[in-house]
């Protein structure tokens, strides 16, 4: 039974690290201008099918994918910015209708263009079994976990000792007294949306790399972001950190010690009970209270 | 002005010539997912009944099928949506359906209509007993189950593991076989799961360490057993057959994943390079391979068994004259004829009562048929796991 509990705890360790990569660039965009990017899934998606083009068409490593990645995500990522900032009146709900739009609009593209076949890596390394004692996960699965926490230490690293960070942070706070300082909210906007496009990145080729991808799967991306960006609280990396890892142990101790088939509702459970506790999610009570 | 007149009369009399000449054009709805989670397999199917307007078209020149398509998108909602439009349209019938959630509302809404409706997607058995007489299907869960019941005994396995996602066709088989395996003295566990599930290793780990079976039962979809079978890879669970359900011994399977299935079985009815040895089979697949440029796979095997029987069974009925009068149902529980599934035939509840599966296993890049033993193309790799 131990065997069967640490093997769980690791597992949901690593799945919560994937999850974390998949909801730290929505908690960024968040956290800055208080809008849900409902097309933030598909843009995970979109990273994952151009490592798959790339993989598949020129017979490379998928990690070789993310330049080019990187620029169409960031690209497509500033196009959704440009959209939402044309919003004049009800920001946060016109924006949702928007970006949901924008999401269809590219899992219909996606589905133009790749079809709606499944899709996963052919490299033989990334799935090989990785050993700890009695711990296994694939390759794949722990180097991305060790990428998402690189990434996040330097997410929190960036946001607090870096100007535009500290920008980021400011327009986050108080948009109308950042302006006062000499900030420009609209720039400041636009570099959370690059970074949210450069974390959709690496989370999606992290996606093709371990998991499978087809077209419909931008949506419950983005559903599973949500839940970890609210459960952390409003734009904090650290909660999300914490929020994906919680609910990838909490998934899989379910499946352990109960049913597969709960893993969704004890998930939600989960939500309902932190926003029960702390309505401002993990880590947005505990600085209200600090 | 007595040249005018003949000549007018000529006229005439040519157009009614070539008038009479004209086929009947019979419009036939298909509501099917184009896009959508389900696109795969709809997509395939679509490409069997398209397949089967033009073998129809050259058959049967006196009649002429216009197939009107629908995405569902995968969505129940655009499902009843698109049968109602359709409805509108004045089609005779609708032929579509990719999976059981779908075909649950399309058909009501077909029933509610007063359309004849086929399907290959909706094998579960509420299907039939709901009690719609112009419902129509040329596949069931029964099928699905003899065939993996009856090689799972014929391995004298002991113990079985199912594996099944949470959705209804793949929960009514799971319960069927469980019911089924547990009456001939195999201890049968069930992991049903969610189809959101990213990571299966939790599953494999209860199995490997917990349940210790002689084999693995998956039933689910393809991109279930990408996860299962690659979390089998990594813990390597003891046992001595994968054996899935449909969407896994195919071509594609084969192609995309060459390390993750071999000696993996599941249901099939053909092998793989196809070898159709009827001549419906053989125009059949050069229909298709001139329509698509590849080979046909069973999805569109499907699509073009339902859309041959519909077609045929407007046919028949135009030819009677009773199609208009509401025949088109009392002439499709009269099909009976070999099929390239096997026998064709309705009971009266609408349900295929000869369908059953053959089990084709993954070998070299291949699919070998397996079992039943009568239609096997090679012998079964027992123990066999892709690791």
């Amino acid at each position: 039974m131990s065997d069967l509990i640490l093997q769980s705890l690791f597992s949901g360790l690593l799945t919560g690290g994937s999850y974390a990569l998949i909801a730290l660039g929505l908690a960024v965009v968040f956290g800055t201008m208080k809008i849900i990017n409902l097309a933030h899934g598909e843009l995970v998606l979109l990273a994952a099918y151009i490592a798959y083009m790339t993989e598949s068409g020129l017979k490379i490593n998928p990690l070789l994918a993310i330049p080019l990645a990187l620029v169409v995500v960031c690209i497509a990522s500033v196009l959704v910015y440009f959209f939402v900032s044309k919003i004049k009146k009800d920001r946060e709900l016109n924006s949702l209708l928007l970006t949901y739009g924008i999401g269809i609009v590219l899992t219909n593209a996606i589905l133009l263009i790749w079809k709606s076949d499944i899709h996963s890596t052919s490299n033989a390394w990334f799935q090989e079994a990785f050993v700890l004692g009695s711990l296994y996960s694939m390759n794949s699965e722990l180097l991305f976990f060790i990428v998402s926490l690189v990434l996040m230490l330097g997410g929190w690293w960036w946001l607090a000792k870096s100007w535009h960070g500290r920008a980021v942070r400011a327009v986050a706070s108080n948009r109308d007294a950042a302006k006062l300082m000499g900030i420009n909210p609209q720039w400041t906007e636009l570099i959370s949306f690059v970074l949210a496009g450069v974390l959709a990145t690496f989370a999606g080729v992290a996606l093709y790399s371990s998991g499978v991808i087809q077209p419909a799967l931008g949506e419950s991306l983005t559903v599973k972001a949500f839940i970890i960006t609210v459960l952390a609280g409003a734009g904090s990396i650290p909660g999300v950190l914490v929020g994906a890892i919680l609910l990838g142990v909490v998934e899989s101790l379910t499946i352990t010690l109960y049913s597969s088939a709960l893993q969704e509702l004890t998930g939600m459970l989960l939500f309902l009970l932190v926003l029960f506790v702390l309505p401002n999610g993990l880590f947005g009570a505990s600085r209200r209270r600090g | 002005m007595k040249m005018k007149l003949t000549a007018l009369a000529i006229a005439l009399a040519a157009t009614a010539i070539v008038n009479a000449a004209y086929a009947d054009e019979f419009k036939v709805g298909s509501v099917i997912s184009l896009t959508g989670a389900n696109a795969r397999g709809g997509t395939g199917m679509h490409e069997g009944m398209l397949t089967a307007v033009e073998v129809f078209n050259k058959q049967q020149p006196k009649h002429k099928i216009k197939l009107v398509t629908i995405d569902d998108e995968s969505a129940p909602a655009k499902a009843i949506a698109g049968v109602e439009q359709l409805a509108s349209q004045n089609v005779l019938a609708i032929t579509g359906g990719a999976t059981s959630d779908l075909v649950g509302p399309a058909s009501t809404a077909a029933n509610k209509a007063g359309l004849v409706y086929i399907t290959s997607g909706g094998t579960s058995e509420e299907f039939v007993t709901q009690g719609y007489k112009k419902f129509f299907r040329i596949n069931n869960t029964n099928g699905y189950v003899r065939a993996m019941t009856g090689m799972f005994a014929d391995m004298g396995i002991k113990s079985l593991s199912i594996i099944y996602s949470t959705k209804k066709s793949t929960n009514e088989l799971a319960v069927d076989v469980n019911k089924i395996m547990t009456a001939k003295g195999v201890k049968v566990t069930l992991h049903p799961f969610d189809p959101a599930i990213a990571d299966f290793k939790p599953i494999i780990n209860k199995v490997k360490l917990q349940d210790r079976p002689d084999a693995i039962n998956m039933l689910g979809y393809e991109n279930d057993y990408v996860g299962i079978l690659r979390a089998a890879k990594v813990l390597k669970p003891n046992v001595k057959a994968l054996v899935g359900v449909w969407q896994i011994a195919n071509a594609k399977m084969s192609k995309d994943f060459p390390d993750l299935v071999p000696n993996v079985s599941g249901t099939e009815i053909l092998p793989y390079p196809a070898e159709f040895d009827s001549a419906e089979g053989k125009q059949f697949e050069a229909t298709f391979k001139a329509l698509y440029h590849k080979s046909p796979d069973y999805l569109s095997e499907y699509g073009f068994v339902q859309a041959m029987a519909l077609f045929e069974a407007i046919g028949r009925a135009a030819d009677k004259g009773s199609l208009m009068k509401d025949g088109l149902a009392d002439e499709m529980r009269k099909t009976d004829r070999t099929t390239l599934i096997g026998r064709l035939q309705f009971d009266a509840r609408g349900d295929n009562p000869n369908f059953i599966q053959h089990i084709g296993q993954h070998q070299n890049g291949k699919i070998v048929i397996v079992w039943p033993k009568e239609f096997a193309t090679g012998k079964m790799n027992f123990p066999g796991v892709p690791w």
